[in-house]
């Protein structure tokens, strides 16, 4: 177990390596100047020192420079918000994002695996459809149309909860709410599929033969198989949650990180870019590594066969 | 096992949420508004947006600063008016007695030289060193030496004696640029030309002052205040009101309100700095600037009571919110007729653009497409926000004491008739015409296109390019026509008109016609102000009745909405709203 944990990590770190490779070329490639503030032109003499300062005149002692300060944890300056790092920008809006980010895949998991067992276990009734129908518009009717209904609805009409912000709970529902309803369709799809599966396997109709209540034989028998699939998705999808949502962010006026991964390259904030790009990869490799060991505990045989 | 889900995922809600209701804080300030898409920075000299300067403008003060209403200069922390001399060149500002930092230092003339120096610095400055060098006597060669410096010390091969004879010699040149302290209360300015608008600008934000204290965040290099490349820096969190590296107090300032708080994309809490001279006479006590990335969100906001003041209402039905304004159904939204024009550049620069020709060259092309324009259609059917149709490139009836002149009308028979004389007729001959611009420029661009096609037969290929990518094709003049905007940055025709002078930076169009220039180094020169008029008019009309390099569309209207409860706000044509005259009448 300890020598795949080691490769995975080792894995692991080749792939950030060649995200920060491919981003870094994206990054420097593309037109325009970051140092330009508005409207109006800068002295050629200025842009051409202020790229000396940050090396940006040799691209490849930029990336050598940017990649040994994020070894480091130091992310350097942004060009876009002069009086801030990089490294306050994330501080200041990863947990933001990571907050809403946990508070909808825990809400997607507790909505959505009872939504796709329900499916499953009534295969073909009018409830299977429902939930067939109710997934799909989950991953159909995208975020901007759910939140900004859900905006008008309670923000507006009902005044429930403020229309955008962040600090306290009520600022929570709305945007979690919102993040959370593809997640719910897809965990509910993937956990409808995985038990359709195992409910037509042999060791169910053997549990069932064995006068096993129905209820023991769905949720501590089928269940435990059918959440592999949901267990793999868990992986990416908690490092997509947890690294913010533009339109989200956007709607709600929540100061996450889902912004600057836009904002960034719209501002050719070439250490923005990189830092938050990093930060992503980093998640979805330590995510996926998490899943992992999640995988060899739900399932020994996974462990024993390492 | 199910279970074991349920329990994990509802202690992780149960934790998040106790810990954001923990840390949750329900005092609302006095005055609460909303500063779209935030600030960019908070160091004045290197500002160039407007919501920054809003800021700036409420926790700094100038030697002067604006009148609410009439935008007028009023005293700041100098005494009106200053001693100025006969030539009209020296100007001899006395610091107000009371005039304080927020830590109760006194504001001396020293601090105001440390801020405009700062605002000159190639690679500090950003994009107002102009008003420097365009008016302070020595500033201009000051800056070109620094420039070359810079230059110089960003060579490899003659790094290190440049570095040397910069730092060496930087304060010795500083000193022959016309701004010194006679004493810590009398500042002496001396102009390049006499410039009639000059306490309009002191109170601007590149002329603000700095605190002593920034020095302890300076960059030093070989013992030198400059960095290695010759640039004077200095650690950019010196704006922030808890920063303290190096025994660093934080941000002073001097203006009414002090900043005591600023979270990154969230909010900025301003509080009355106890040491203005009207501290006590300020009602708001408090004020929250909120950031909205979605000014849409940020309206409904406001519908729902959370914000006292929206400086922009530039939501994508903001035509029905001007409608409601102008039917007098929302008495809360106040049009700000701004001193600004919405215009295209024509490329003037050569006979070809990216291989291509580019018949804007000829001025008799320009002229028939700017004929060719209906330019009241754009505003009323277009665009529909309540802007003003443009004909010249300073607003009329904006500026005292001048009026452009008419410009040119929509006669699309002139316009053909134009084209043909340059060897188009009916458009034959003409390339397609690309017309560069950002995407919020869509449907106005796609509807001028129309024009010119159904007027003047020609083909008109759009080419819509993302901000940065559009500034970096404008800056090297790789368009035919280019969408373009003007914002004043003071009280005079001279703002917009200098834009057009041979090698001015920000001449887009890439004009040059030396009996402009002359006209304008004419009025330049000249104290009396009827006839220094007259030359501008006379400027402005080669610009916009002979030679067209810019085609001046439309001038901004922009609405602010300021809540019933809410006194002591105006609007007005530069969005500067001063807080410490606010109230609050629920």
């Amino acid at each position: 177990m300890m020598l795949r944990l080691m490769r995975r990590i080792l894995l692991g770190a080749v792939t950030i390596a060649t995200v920060y490779t491919l981003t870094f070329v994206m990054a420097v490639s593309i037109p325009g100047n970051p140092f330009q503030t508005g409207e109006r032109n800068m002295p050629a003499e200025a842009e051409k020192a202020l790229r000396a300062r940050y090396h940006m005149d040799n691209n490849w002692l930029y990336f050598w420079e940017f990649l040994s300060g994020a070894v480091r944890l130091d992310f350097g300056p942004t060009f876009t918000y002069n009086d801030w790092t990089c490294n306050q920008v994330i501080a200041d809006s990863l947990p933001v994002s990571a907050m809403i980010g946990s508070l909808a895949i825990a809400t997607a998991l507790i909505v959505g695996i009872p939504l796709g067992v329900w499916g499953a276990v009534r295969h073909g009734t009018w409830a299977d459809h429902a939930t067939t129908f109710t997934v799909l518009l989950g991953i159909s009717i995208p975020t901007f149309v759910t939140g900004s209904v859900l905006l008008i609805v309670f923000g507006v009409y009902l005044g429930i909860v403020p229309i955008g912000g962040w600090g306290t709970v009520a600022h929570l529902p709305l945007p979690v709410i919102t993040l959370s309803l593809p997640f719910i369709a897809y965990i509910a799809r993937l956990t409808r599929m995985g038990m359709l599966d195992v409910l037509a396997s042999d060791f169910i109709r053997t549990a069932y033969a064995k006068g096993l209540p129905h209820r023991m034989v769905i949720w501590k028998h089928a269940f435990k198989v059918a959440f592999l699939p949901v267990l793999s998705y868990l992986g990416p999808a908690t490092a997509q949650a947890m690294t913010g949502s533009f339109v989200v962010e956007k709607l709600f006026g929540v100061p996450g990180i889902g912004q600057h991964f836009v904002n960034a390259a719209l501002n050719r904030d070439a250490g923005l870019i990189m830092s938050t790009v990093l930060v992503f990869a980093t998640l979805l490799v330590v995510f996926n590594i998490l899943v992992d060991l999640l995988y060899a505990w739900v399932d020994p045989r996974i462990a024993e066969a390492v | 096992m199910f279970r074991t889900i349920v329990v994990a995922c509802l202690t992780l809600i149960a934790a998040e949420v106790s810990w954001i209701a923990l840390g949750e804080s329900h005092d609302r300030a006095d005055f609460t508004y909303v500063n779209p898409s935030g600030i960019h920075t908070l160091d004045p000299a290197r500002m160039s947006w407007t919501q920054d300067f809003r800021v700036a403008l409420n926790i700094w003060e100038g030697l002067t600063t604006w009148h609410p209403q009439t935008l007028e200069p009023i005293e700041g922390a100098a005494v009106l008016p200053p001693d100025v001399s006969a030539d009209r060149l020296t100007y001899r500002f006395t610091i107000r007695n009371d005039a304080r930092w927020s830590n109760g230092d006194a504001v001396t003339a020293g601090d105001f030289i440390r801020g405009w120096r700062r605002a000159m610095e190639p690679g500090t400055s950003a994009d107002y060193a102009f008003l420097f060098t365009d008016h302070i006597a020595g500033a201009l060669e000051y800056v070109r030496w620094r420039q070359e410096c810079v230059a110089a010390c960003t060579d490899a091969a003659a790094r290190d004696a440049a570095f040397a004879r910069c730092a060496g010699e930087m304060d010795q040149r500083f000193a022959t640029v016309g701004i010194r302290a006679e004493n810590d209360r009398m500042l002496v300015v001396t102009l390049a030309q006499p410039c009639p608008y000059f306490l309009d600008l002191t109170a601007f934000a590149p002329f603000l002052p700095c605190h002593q204290s920034i020095e302890l965040l300076r960059e030093r290099h070989e013992g030198a205040p400059l960095t290695a490349e010759g640039l004077v820096v200095y650690d950019p969190q010196w704006t922030k009101p808890d920063y303290h590296r190096n025994g660093y107090p934080g941000l002073i300032t001097n203006g009414p309100y002090r900043l005591s708080e600023w979270t990154f994309k969230r909010r900025a809490r301003l509080e009355v700095n106890p040491f203005h001279r009207d501290a006590t006479r300020i009602a708001c006590r408090t004020v929250d600037m909120l950031e909205y990335e979605n000014l849409a969100a940020s309206l409904l906001a406001y519908e729902s009571g959370a914000v006292d003041f929206l400086t922009d209402l530039s939501v994508p039905y903001d035509h029905e919110l001007a409608r409601l304004a102008k039917s007098g159904q929302r008495p809360d939204f106040h049009p700000c007729v701004l001193l600004a024009t919405f215009l295209l550049n024509f490329n003037c620069v050569g006979p070809t653009v990216a291989g291509r020709d580019n018949p804007f060259v000829d001025p008799r092309v320009r002229k028939a497409f700017t004929l060719a324009l209906d330019r009241p259609q754009l505003v009323d059917k277009v665009r529909r926000r309540g802007d003003r149709p443009a004909r010249s490139f300073v607003p009329p009836s904006s500026i005292p004491g001048y009026e452009p002149p008419a410009g040119l009308p929509h006669d699309v028979a002139e316009a053909r008739r134009l084209l043909q004389e340059a060897g188009f007729p009916s458009g034959q001959g003409l390339p397609p015409i690309e017309l560069l611009y950002v995407p919020s420029d869509e449907r106005m661009c796609q509807a001028m296109a129309k024009m010119w096609e159904d007027a003047l037969g020609v083909r008109v290929e759009l080419r819509s390019q993302e901000s940065k990518t559009f500034a970096e094709e404008k800056a090297k003049h790789r368009f035919m026509i280019a969408r373009g905007n003007w914002y004043a940055d003071y009280n005079d025709p001279t703002t917009f008109l200098d834009c057009l002078v041979t090698g001015n930076g920000n001449n887009d169009s890439g004009y040059s016609n030396a009996q402009y220039d002359a006209l304008m180094a004419q009025a330049n020169g000249t104290a009396d102000a009827v006839e220094r008029s007259r030359l501008l008019q006379a400027a402005e009309a080669i610009i916009v009745e002979q030679d067209c390099p810019i085609l001046p569309i439309l001038h901004y209207t922009d609405m602010v909405a300021i809540a019933p409860h809410v006194r002591g706000l105006h609007a007005n044509s530069r969005l500067w709203f001063p807080f410490r005259y606010v109230s609050i009448q629920r």
